[in-house]
Order: C-alpha cells, then structure tokens, then sequence
C-alpha cells in the first residue's frame, strides 16, 4: 500500500507544474471552448448510484449533462475514460485550510481577568463569533495538495482556535483566487470548550467553558431583542455595540460544527446544542462506539477523523503495567468505529483532520475491512460531507448544474483502487499519469528486423527509477539511463550481444496501438521502432497481510477495566438474619430480615418467609446498612473542580462535567459508598453549582444525577479563596483578606437582589413598554445568586476558623436565608451554639490538621462537640482515596471523643442525607425508602469490615465476589490484547503507524486543585 | 540475648516472692485531663512498675492472656502470670491490652509544622545530590504535632529528609524528649535516594521523547553521584590525600557497609533499578514505598534487601489493578517472603499508621502480623535490636489501650510508656477539646 502512495506523490509532482487556469497579464480574453465529455466511465452518481459506461460532460465549471450512451455532442473535447471511475469531488468539512490569520500575542503576564475591547468584540478573549473567516481566505496549492492527493475537491474551513470560533468559509481547493473559490461565504459557525489561545484566565475549566457558551447564547438572544430599543426616545439606557453578539443572533437557524477531542465533551456538545436547539455537527473522537447509543439519541451529524490509536507500549512489563485496558481496547477498536456509527445510523462525514494525509486511504480502507460498507464511505467523502459545509445543492453528487469537482480513479478506490486525476472546477489536476501504467508492462518490439521484449517495471517500492530489460530468449539485456518525462521514455542499452554495437539510445512514446519511437546506435543511425504489449500485467496483489478484523476486545459501560455489559436490574431480596443498622429511630436491630422490591424497602422484621420470586441472602453474622452519603466529593467529574479565575462564578455547574468512566464510581461502591454530593473546589467565594449523584456505574452521565435533590451551590472561606497559598503572582483579585471576603459576598448578594428586582420591573412593564425598554441583560451568574437568597438554592461553604463561620452566619442572616452546611468547618466546634441557633449543620473531616495555618486548631473531637450542642453532624472525604474507608473515618469519633456506634453510624448515612436535603428517600433503611444498602462482613466502623454487596435503588452494583470474577476476566483480557499487540508488531505493517493518543492528563481533583485545563497547567496549589 | 534476660527475670522473680507483704501501690486507671497545663516531657523511670492481668500483644511470642509484665528502668525485667514485685508500683491492667510502642517510620514529624507555611517546613532542601543533610538538625521535639502523634501509641518515629534523588540522612527519635539530642536513638547512618519516576507520557512526540530524556538525565545524575562516592572512597581506603568534599565525605560509611540506603521507590523499574545500584556497591538496601516490591521477591532476597511499604491507605498505582491492590500488598509481600514493615509517609497523619495496620488484616495479614508490621519489622528495618517487641531486655516502650489498638472503634489508648517513662498524653487538640467543652 505504501507503494502506491509514493507513486502519487512522486508522479504529482512529476505531473503538476500545471498552468494556473488564469494568466494575470493575459493581453488576450481566453475564449477556449471548455465542453469536455468523459465518456465510457463508471459514474459514481451518489451512493448507492451508478451509471456504467456513460458520459458526463463538463462546461467550463460545471457538470452539465449525463449521457447514458456515450452519444457525445460534437463540440465537445471527448476524454475516452473506458476502465476508470468518476467520484463526485469529495468534501472535507473540517479544516484550517487556506486561512491566512494569526490572533495578535499578548504580552501581559497571568493572571489576566480582562481583555483588550476593540472594535465591538465579546468581552471574553475566547468568543470571536463577529469573525467571518472567508475576509481571510487565501489559496495555497501546496496546502491544497494535502487534499486533493487524496481527491478532496472542497473544504469547509475556520481558523480553530477559541470557544466561538467564528464562521467558517466552504472553499474550493483549485488554485484560483480566493474569489473564485469560495463556495460558500457563511458556512457554520465553529464552537469548541477548548479557549485556546485566548489570554484571559477565564474560563480555567470544562464547566467554566460551557457556562460561558451558555451565557453567550442568551446574551445573543437578548442582544437580537434589545439592540434596536437603543435609540428609542423613550428607552432608558443604550446597548452597547458588540459585534459578536450581533454575528450570533441567528445562529439557531444556522448549522454549527462543535470541536471536542474525546467522548464525554462530544456528548456535552451534544447536550447543550439540544438545550439550545442548535443544529449541530460533532467532531468525532474515534470513541464513538463505546456510547454509541447516548450519541445516537441526540440525531447529531458526525465528523469522524480516522485517528486510529498507535499500539500501546507493551513490550516491557513495567511499562505494560501503566497502560491501561481502556487504552488496549481502544487500540483494538479503533478501526470499526466507522462501521459502529454507520450501523447505528449516525449520518457521518470523513476528514483528514488529526492525521497525517497520507494516512487518510489506508485508515479508510482499513474502515472498511472492519466492516464500513461502501456506499457509507462515498456518502461520508460526498453527500454527508456537503450537507455539513453548506453546498449540498450544487456540490457531492454527479448531477447537471453541480460543480465539476471530480475525482477519477482506476478500479475502486475503496478496495484497491488509486487517484488518477482530480477535477476542480473543471480543470484537471492529473495526479498519475493516464497512461503510467504503460510503464508497467511488457512491449514485444520491433527494431528493424530485430524483435525484442521490452520488460518495464515501474512499481519497485523503495526507488524512483523505472527499471526494465530486453529480451530475447534468454538472453537478457538490463537497460540504463530510464528517465520519462513529457510523456517520453528514454533509456540506453548496451546491445553488442543483439548485434547493435556500442550504447544505443532509445527514444519511445506510447500511443493507441502501444509504443513507437526511435533508437540511434553509436554512429547515430536511426532506426524505428513500434511495439504492442503482449501480456496485462495485472497489479500484484499487495503482500499486505490483511489486518485481523475480528475485535477480541470486550464493549462495557463505560469501556474500561471494571465496565459492565449490559445493564443491571433492580431485584427482591430477602435478606436474612442479619444486623440492620436502619439510621432511623429504629436503631441497631440484631437478626433482623429485610425485604426489598422495586428498588424501595419493602419491610423489617423478625423471622420472614421468603416470598416467591425472591432471593435469599444468608446474612447471619454480617451486617446490613443503609448507603454511605458523602457530602464532599470531586470525583467522576472532568475538566476541572474549580473555576478558580474570577472570585465569583456561580454560573458554572458541575451538573455539566460529569464523567460516567471514573473507576473512582467503582471504587467508592466497594467502600459502600452510593451517593455523594459533587462540589465545586474551593477557589473562589462562590464557586459554582453543586450536584448530588448516586454511583450507578455504568450508566450515562445523565443517569449519574440523583435529580430528585434540592439544587445547590458551594461558597468558600478563607485561605483558598483569598489565594493565601497560590503563589505570588496571585495577589492581585479581590480579595486577599476574610474582610474583603465578606465585602465580597455582600455586594455579590446586594447585586444578586438588584437584578432579580431589574427582572420583576420589567415583567410588570406592559407590552408595548417593553418594546422600548431596553431588557435587563440576562446573567446566570446573578442568577443563582438570587436562587440562594430565595432559599431555592442551599449553600455548602467551605470554611475552617470562627471568625469567618460568625461572619458569614450573621451575613446570611443579614439577607435572610438559612446556611444548609458549613463543609470542613475544623473550628465548628468553637462556634457550636451558634451553629444550632442559626440551623445550620456541618460536615467536617474526622482527623485532618496543621497541614495548612487556617487547620491549626482543628481537633478530631469537632464532631462530639458540635454533635452535643445539636448540629447536625456528618463526615465527608473531600478525598478519592478516603472516600472509599468513611466508615473507618466515622468510627474515628468513637475514639478521640466517646460517640456512639449509632450516632457515629449516622454521620455517614442520614446525617448527610439531610444535608442534602435528600432524607425523604435516603439515608436510612426505613420502609418505603430507596433500596440503597449495604451488606458488611463485620461490624461497619471496624478496621476489618469489609463490603461483600451495595445496592442502588435495589440495583446490585457491587458485589465482591463479582469482583473477584472481573479481575480474572480484566486479566485474561489483557493477557490476550498484549499478544494480539505483540503480534500486530511482529508482522511488517503496511498500515500507517497510529496516532499517539494519551488521555488528556488530569489530575484526581480535590477542592484546591487549581489547573487551567486549557493550557494544562497548574496555577499554584492551595 | 532475649534467652539472657529472661534467666535474669527467672532469678530476680524467684528472689521477689518472698517478700509478699510490701504495700502494694495501685495506679489509678488513666483519666482524661480536665485543664489544660504544661506537656513536660516524662521524668526517667524510677521505680519499678508491675502491670497485672494484661493481655500482652508481644509481637514476637504471641499474645499472652491474662499475663503480668515488670518494667524497671526503662526496660522490661520479666513477662509472666502471678509476678511478684514488692518494690514495684502496680498498675492493674485488667481488660486492657499492652502493646510494644509503635514506630512511625519515613515520616516528617518535627520537620513540619504547618506544610503550606513556608517557615515552619524544613522537611526539603534544594539540589539533587545532598547526601550529607541531616533530617536531626531541623527536628523540633516541641512540635505541636508530636503529642498528638504519640497519643495514638506511637513512641518513635524515622524522620526522613525529602527530595529529589539524594536528599540526606533520616533518624531515629523518641517522641517525647527535651532536646534533639535526648530524643535520639542511635541508628546506623540511613542514607535516603528518591528515585526518578517516568511521569505519564502526553501525546506530543517531541514532549514524549524531553519527558524520556529528562527521566534519563536524572538517572545518569544519581549513577554519576554513586560512582563519584565511590572514586572518593578508594582514594580514602588507599589514604591518599584528597580536598574534603562534604558530600562523598558523609556517603564513606555506605561504601564501608556501615550504612544503609533508603530507596523510595514504586514500580518495578525504579526498584530493579535501585537494587542493581545496592548490588553494585554491595549497599544494604531498603526501599521506601515499594509498591512492586512483592512482585521482585528473589531480586530483593538476594542481596537480602527489605521493604517500608507505605501505601496502605492509598489508591490503587494502576487503574485496572483490584480496588484492593493498596490493601493487600502487605499480604502479598509477606507471601512472597520480602521482609517489609509499614510506614506512613505523612507528618500530623502518620498517627493513622494503627489504622493502615489494621486495614491489611481483612487483605490478609493476620492481627499480629499487622502489630509486627509496625512494631518489631519497623525496628528490625532500622536495625535497632532492643525495640519492638515485649520481651525481657527491651526497652519498656509500651502502649496500654483499653481496646485494639489497630481498630479505632475500639481503641482507647491510657498509657504510653517511652523508656519506661509514663508520657504525657495531652496534647494541643485534647487542649482544646477541655476548653471548649466547658463553653
């Protein structure tokens, strides 16, 4: 296969110093007749369309009629195409191709929180949506080569760099000027999370990203709605002029195409595009087939790169060890993620984005082997691809009226076909030869009397050079000097031996019949020659070991060592004899039976029959408790925990960057763990929105959210908001001191009323007012603000000394609502009666200190003392690790303090189910509740108790025994990956080597983890 | 020499029955303090002290029920049922348990006060080679963080200088003392490599190939040090004349087989690694987290190397590896026969090393293997031969818990005895706890 790609790159540049169509100091008008007809071709009409031995005829720089039978007009230049098929021009709808634009670089050094305005631009550096990137089209044809080699005829194009990226441009890839090849002016408009080069520091994170796109989307709307109410007589202020926002102001009637680089952000973009009733493009990641169905849901376009991963690094087992399976599984399905889409009837284009061009054929064929069919793959290059840049109607398909961007091949180009010529515009770009393959055969030839076999070889992979020799019997002459240029063989051959003394020089050129030409012997006679191929040397079959098409790789949710098939169902138990420990005024029940049904506590009691229909658990010497609640977690979330640039950012949601493939899930099961509350980190004083999920691995991210809990928000005190520990080049936001905390959060609760006050105004306004009232601008930050103040939002804040607890209690009073939780709260102990008179409750850590100034009187005595003034206590991990041993950390309070086993119990199951407001359904074994329990093998708060089986809404999602079958299963899974790696490297590959894709490196996130996942950077730790 | 002693105990015993009449004085059972007041560090031990009807967790006999143990200037004089000391206080131990002191080995207790405040952590120095740092010179006893540490039965700790690659020599210390130099226990020289680790490679090539060069750099750096050392020696060994150099001047007892080498290292490689390096130069090896280690059993035994292992209360290195991988690790090394004792690598929070201990009881170490873990092994390791255990001609470094000492639910910890010293057990926290139960 490399073979064949060499040779076009070799014979196009042999082929192409092709004159530009348009001479610019041309005196004369070109007047060239330009009607040619390709006659007896096979017509790729469109997929699943085709026409054989027929003609297509071209005028100047369309198609303008299919003849089924070659019955050409006249006028028209005929090209006889017998043996060769023509493709409609293929379409790459993803590129950067002939932009000719860099962003100016920016000197000011980090933190930035504002960017330079100029000219009505957005007021974040990552929004350029006023950008139309067809001013800045300039043709390269070297660049365009990179396409056209591969028989691309048109791209669509946008400098990709920034969250709203601006509108691309659909262009052709002919060497014209830039007029003359752009297709479409106003193509999609590109969107990404990723801020690219944008100076500013915000957003830092995935969700901060999503947030902003959110704001700018709304922003727009009410940009559309307002802009014009600024010069009324009657309004009451100006909207300012802002260029991006107007640029977007129809964008839900325009296409987009979102940019992300891996699943999870691909189905985010699918999710807030759905939201916002975008018509959206995805740009494929190659992981498609592993959430195909999610994916599918949303009825989204793809865009799919042929990434396929390099082989993992296996060959030394301590380097094996660090690979994951994940990423073998990946290595072993990269190839059939086309065929998965294409069968789950996702409409897909194809682009060479992410890859190197020369690996484009060989990857798509590679597609095909594994099951792509054809006609999904000419769709993709054509049709689908065409419908995405915005020319369906005039480009993709072999119709009257459509461009004359072709692509003609001989044989087919999705098996072992290669590229002869590309048409753009109707200007050929010849790419081999139409006659090269004559260089490939074998001539019997007439030399005066002489006849003599002319051998020719083109094809040797590692050379340039034609080789060939004549022949007559055995004897064997080997000829010298090949060269072909314009279309003329030359060669020299020492041919005493035939009887031509001395070096002969030969002249040959190839016409209908085969080979006419010439040689001079040494006394520079001429004599004649012409000659006819005697044999077709059909193509050698490539020595190209099939690839093994069958995947051993197993597909789980999520596709990762640990991942389930199928799914799991919720069962009746009879769980028998053992300890229950209900969390509920019940208390600690020895040799107690429980029932569940339909995921819900079905019963207690003493002795019960086991009804029919359920399974019976022996549980005699075990115990038996309700799931273990952690109020603090970041797990199982990407892109970041903290938008730690601006000090205020309750706009962003954690709710957004859920990820459903963190082994954490699985882990934080096996210590029992089932439902935990994600919180934004601790960088700002108010961060962003919280979300409760229950640890059901192996369902969507969507399913992680237990959305039957109140909506919440994290606040934050102290050190990390006031940056105490990031470094010195943090010292300039505000603020740097817990007086301007609270300053802070006054004038963010003061602004917060003032807008919702904005809002009640204007909906009192009566229609006709409103059309001259400008409209309060709509802010989602102030927004959830306002939610707190109206108690429709709780608050958990991160908080350690009393001052900064007092504070914030008495401001909160101030505003009238009630604190839900101080989280951490290590000084809650000195503030306790305060903390029960406001209502407030606390979730602490059981042991953590000094570690930090703001901890050094933390004591693990905190929860008895809080807990015996009548705060409602809880333990939380705020940790991965710790997450998964909480019963041990509850337990702890029974030593340093005297607790109670039960009330210790409690602090990990009902008490932090009430502060998450999510009591009513869980926290407790308590009839009627969900089914979320735990089975132990000892005591829970002892150091050897270990969890045999937690289920979820009655769901088993862990089970011990299971587990110890998975690690087996992971085992051999690996063992066989590593040999089907191992033996892909022993054979020789004619394949392209793989792309090397690591997983973006995050960091397991904790609340002062402070990482601009943009730039992959940490910013200091606090 | 335990046989040694325990004739001692056999004749002193003997010579102690008849005097049956002596007043017995009883102590009266631990009670939490009730103000706060000066945490002193213990007076030397007087008087002989007899505890009565204990369970004694020996950690190199078995568990011995219902059993009497006698402690005379700081060290234990005899272990048995129904002793007789007229001259000793009596302390009645029924229901309660007694431990040997844990030993908290790689910690930082002393060198940090507060990690994020700059001053207050001495725990690291700039530069790769630093053989010649002494963890003892930064080591404050009046650190709040001790107290709170030695509450939980721990009565000696390694403190360990951190870095990168070789960052100086770790000690020894007692965990209630006046001064440095009253809280050492005298070790051989322990010197301390941090060995380099491949960082996760990105997907840039150009970044891959600076990350593998930088890995390589560091590893030639230690092997150019190491032979540095040892150019240094031979000069040294053949007495030729050579300037000082500080840093190959302190390594002279490694080459000499006098010291020991504290490898911290993870993976496989680092520890193949490490291990060609003590074998080398014939050094005594003993790595420091070791979280392959079990994996390397007849590298490790044949230059008879032994293992810290560290990472009990972690997450699994790998993701596809068991949940329980960190757990089980002890298990897995005892398997394959490394000799290895716990560690917990922290500072305030190696006062969790009962608890890690514990954990690997349900992974597979069984209760006095997990005590062993951090008592005896942890002293063996360092080479110290009268600590550890309970047996006669230890030092009296005892811990007395109304419950296990390694599950926490349980664990009620009265007595910590150093050197047969009755230690404080209040502490900044328990300080605060009085005060604000008073509010």
């Amino acid at each position: 296969m490399n073979r064949k790609i060499k040779t076009i790159i070799i014979l196009a540049a042999l082929v192409l110093p092709y004159v530009s169509a348009v001479e610019a100091n041309d005196q004369l008008t070109d007047n060239t007749p330009k009607i040619t007809a390709l006659t007896h071709a096979r017509l790729m009409i469109e997929p699943g369309k085709i026409l054989d031995d027929a003609t297509l005829l071209i005028e100047n720089n369309k198609i303008i009629e299919i003849i089924k039978n070659n019955k050409v007009p006249s006028q028209a230049y005929v090209i006889d195409l017998k043996g060769y098929t023509v493709y409609p021009g293929f379409i790459d709808p993803f590129t950067d191709y002939g932009i000719e634009f860099e962003y100016p670089k920016v000197e000011a050094t980090s933190p930035i929180y504002e960017i330079k305005r100029i000219g009505g631009n957005a007021k974040n550096g990552a929004i350029h949506s006023e950008k139309e990137w067809f001013n800045y089209v300039h043709p390269n044809s070297e660049q365009a080569n990179k396409w056209i080699n591969n028989g691309f005829t048109s791209v669509q194009s946008s400098y990709q760099d920034g969250i709203f990226r601006g509108q691309g441009v659909t262009l052709s890839l002919a060497d014209k000027t830039a007029n003359e090849i752009i297709y479409r002016s106003n193509s999609a408009h590109f969107l990404a999370f990723d801020k690219g080069s944008s100076p500013q520091d915000y957003p830092t994170s995935l969700m901060g990203s999503i947030a902003l796109i959110r704001q700018t989307l709304a922003d727009a709307t009410w940009y559309k709605e307002n802009k014009s109410k600024s010069f009324s007589k009657t309004g009451n202020n100006i909207v300012e002029f802002n260029n991006a926002l107007d640029k977007l102001s129809n964008i839900e009637n325009e296409q987009i195409v979102f940019d992300t680089d891996n699943l999870n952000d691909q189905l985010r973009a699918a999710q807030i595009s759905i939201d916002h009733e975008l018509k959206a493009t995805l740009l494929g990641n190659g992981k498609e087939y592993a959430r195909i169905d999610e994916l599918s849901a949303f009825s989204y376009g793809l865009i799919l790169p042929l990434n396929f991963t390099a082989a993992p690094e296996v060959g030394d087992d301590d380097a094996e060890r660090e690979v994951s399976l994940a990423k073998m599984r990946h290595w072993d399905r990269a190839p059939a993620n086309p065929m998965t889409v294409e069968r789950a009837k996702v409409p897909f284009a194809l682009t060479q984005y992410g890859i190197k061009s020369d690996a484009f054929w060989p990857r798509l064929k590679q597609a095909i082997e594994y099951g792509l069919s054809e006609d999904a793959a000419l769709a993709a290059l054509t049709t689908e691809a065409a419908e995405i840049a915005g020319i369906a109607d005039f480009s993709g398909r072999l119709k009257p009226g459509y461009m004359a961007d072709l692509v003609i091949s001989k044989g087919n180009l999705f098996k072992d076909g290669s590229i002869h010529s590309v048409w753009l515009q109707g200007d050929e770009q010849q790419l081999i030869a139409r006659n090269s393959h004559l260089l490939d055969l074998t001539y019997q030839i007439q030399i005066g009397e002489l006849t003599l076999d002319l051998m020719l070889d083109n094809s040797e992979a590692d050379s340039d050079k034609i080789t060939g020799t004549l022949s007559s019997g055995e004897q064997e002459i080997t000829l010298s000097n090949i060269s072909y240029h314009d279309k003329r063989l030359n060669f020299t051959a020492e041919m005493s031996d035939a009887g031509f003394e001395g070096v002969n020089r030969f002249t040959l050129w190839f016409d209908s019949q085969g080979l006419r030409g010439r040689m001079l012997d040494k006394h520079n006679t001429l004599t004649p020659i012409a000659g006819i191929p005697t044999e077709q040397v059909i193509a050698a079959p490539l020595a190209e070991d099939k690839p093994e098409s069958s995947l051993i790789s197993r597909l789980t949710k999520p596709n990762v060592a640990y991942g389930i098939e199928g799914s799991v169902s919720s069962e009746k138990l009879h769980i028998s004899n053992a300890t229950i420990w209900t969390s509920d005024e019940q208390g600690i029940l020895e040799d107690t039976d429980l029932l569940i049904s339909q995921g819900k506590i079905e019963r207690l009691g003493k002795n019960l029959s086991t009804p029919s229909g359920y399974r019976f658990i022996d549980a005699s010497g075990k115990h038996l408790t309700a799931g273990i609640i952690d109020e603090h977690s970041h797990i199982a979330i990407n892109g970041g925990t903290n938008e730690g640039s601006d000090a205020i950012t309750s706009e962003v949601r954690i709710g957004d960057i859920l990820n459903p493939d963190d082994i954490a899930i699985y882990r934080a099961l096996a210590g029992g763990v089932t439902t935990a509350q994600l919180l934004h980190g601790s960088a700002n004083p108010i961060g962003g929105q919280a979300q409760v999920i229950q640890m059901r691995w192996g369902e969507s991210a969507a399913n992680l959210k237990y959305t039957e809990a109140p909506a919440s928000i994290k606040f934050a005190l102290g050190e990390n908001v006031k940056q105490s520990n990031w470094g010195d080049k943090f010292t300039r936001r505000f603020p740097q001191s817990r007086m301007g905390v609270k300053s802070l959060f006054s004038e963010a609760f003061n602004e917060a009323r003032a807008y919702q006050q904005e809002l009640k105004a204007y909906k009192r306004l009566r229609s006709s007012e409103k059309r001259n009232h400008i409209a309060p601008k709509p802010n989602y930050r102030l927004a959830a603000i306002v939610e707190v103040l109206d108690q429709q939002r709780d608050v958990h804040i991160h908080s350690y000394v009393q001052s900064e607890i007092l504070m914030f209690l008495r401001l909160a009073e101030a505003y009238d609502f009630k604190v839900k939780t101080f989280t951490h709260i290590l000084e809650g102990y000195k503030v306790a009666n305060e903390l029960a008179d406001h209502g407030a409750s606390a979730s602490t850590f059981s042991d953590w200190w000094a570690y930090k100034f703001e901890v050094y009187d933390a004591i693990p005595q905190n929860t008895c003392l809080m807990q015996n003034k009548g705060v409602l206590t809880s333990i939380n991990s705020d940790d991965y690790e710790m997450q998964r041993r909480l019963n041990q950390e509850a337990a702890k309070s029974m030593m340093y303090c005297d607790m109670s086993a039960e009330d210790a119990w409690k602090m990990v199951t009902i008490n932090p189910a009430i502060q998450l407001g999510v009591d009513t359904d869980l926290g407790s074994i308590t009839k009627g509740k969900q089914a979320d329990i735990v089975l132990w093998d000892h005591n829970p708060l002892s150091v050897y108790a270990k969890v045999e089986s937690t289920w979820i809404q009655g769901k088993p999602y862990f089970d011990r025994k299971q587990d110890k079958l998975a690690q087996q299963s992971i085992a051999a899974e690996r063992a066989q990956l590593i040999q089907k790696i191992l033996s892909s490297e022993e054979s020789e590959s004619t394949l392209p080597p793989g792309e090397i894709i690591e997983d973006k490196s995050e960091p397991e996130w904790h609340c002062d983890t402070q990482f601009d996942v943009w730039k992959q950077s940490s910013q200091g730790r606090g | 020499m335990i046989n040694g002693h325990t004739k001692t105990y056999l004749n002193l015993s003997w010579a102690l029955r008849s005097t049956l009449a002596l007043p017995l004085l009883m102590l009266s059972a631990f009670t939490m303090p009730t103000q706060a007041h000066d945490i002193l560090p213990a007076p030397v031990q007087t008087s002989a002290i007899l505890f009565k009807h204990a369970t004694i967790h020996t950690a190199v006999d078995g568990v011995k029920a219902d059993s009497d143990l006698l402690i005379e200037d700081g060290k234990i004089m005899a272990i048995g049922k129904e002793l007789l000391a007229p001259e000793a206080t009596v302390y009645d131990a029924s229901g309660k348990h007694i431990y040997p002191g844990l030993i908290a080995l790689d910690t930082s207790l002393g060198l940090v006060e507060v990690e994020m405040m700059r001053p207050s952590n001495d725990s690291r120095e700039v530069g790769e080679i630093n053989p010649q740092l002494e963890a003892l010179t930064a080591f404050n006893p009046d650190s709040e963080i001790i107290p709170t540490v030695r509450v939980n039965g721990i009565t000696h700790a390694q403190i360990v200088p951190r870095g990168e690659s070789l960052a100086g020599q770790s000690a020894l210390v007692s965990l209630d003392s006046w001064t440095v130099e009253e809280a050492i226990v005298p070790t051989q020289t322990a010197f301390h490599l941090y060995w380099p680790r491949l960082k996760p490679l990105p997907s840039d090539t150009k970044k891959r190939e600076e990350q593998r060069k930088d890995y390589q750099d560091r590893v030639s750096l230690i092997s150019e040090a190491f032979t540095d050392g040892y150019r240094y020696y031979l000069t040294h060994k053949a007495e030729t004349k050579s300037k000082l150099d500080m840093r190959w001047q302190s390594m002279l007892p490694l080459y000499r087989g006098e010291a020991q080498l504290f490898v911290h290292a993870d993976t496989q490689k680092q520890i193949e690694e490490a291990a060609a390096l003590a074998k080398r130069y014939q050094f005594k090896l003993i790595i420091v987290g070791g979280y392959d280690a079990w994996r390397l059993a007849d590298l490790l035994n044949e230059i008879s190397a032994k293992v810290i292992y560290t990472r009990t209360l972690s997450l699994p290195m790998r993701k596809d590896e068991p949940i329980e991988m960190s757990f089980k690790i002890p298990a897995l090394l005892k398997q394959a026969q490394v000799p290895f004792a716990l560690g917990f690598s922290s500072d305030w929070n190696s006062r969790n090393l009962p608890l890690a201990a514990g954990q690997t009881v349900a992974y597979g170490l069984s209760k006095e293997e997990a005590l062993k873990s951090v008592t005896l092994d942890a002293a063996k390791i360092l080479g110290v031969e009268d600590m550890g255990a309970i047996a006669v001609g230890y030092r009296a470094n005892l811990v007395i818990s109304g419950g296990d000492i390694l599950d926490p639910m349980v664990t009620k910890i009265v007595k910590v005895y150093i050197d047969g010293r009755d230690v404080d057990l209040n502490n900044r926290q328990q300080q605060l706890y009085q005060k604000y139960l008073k509010r």
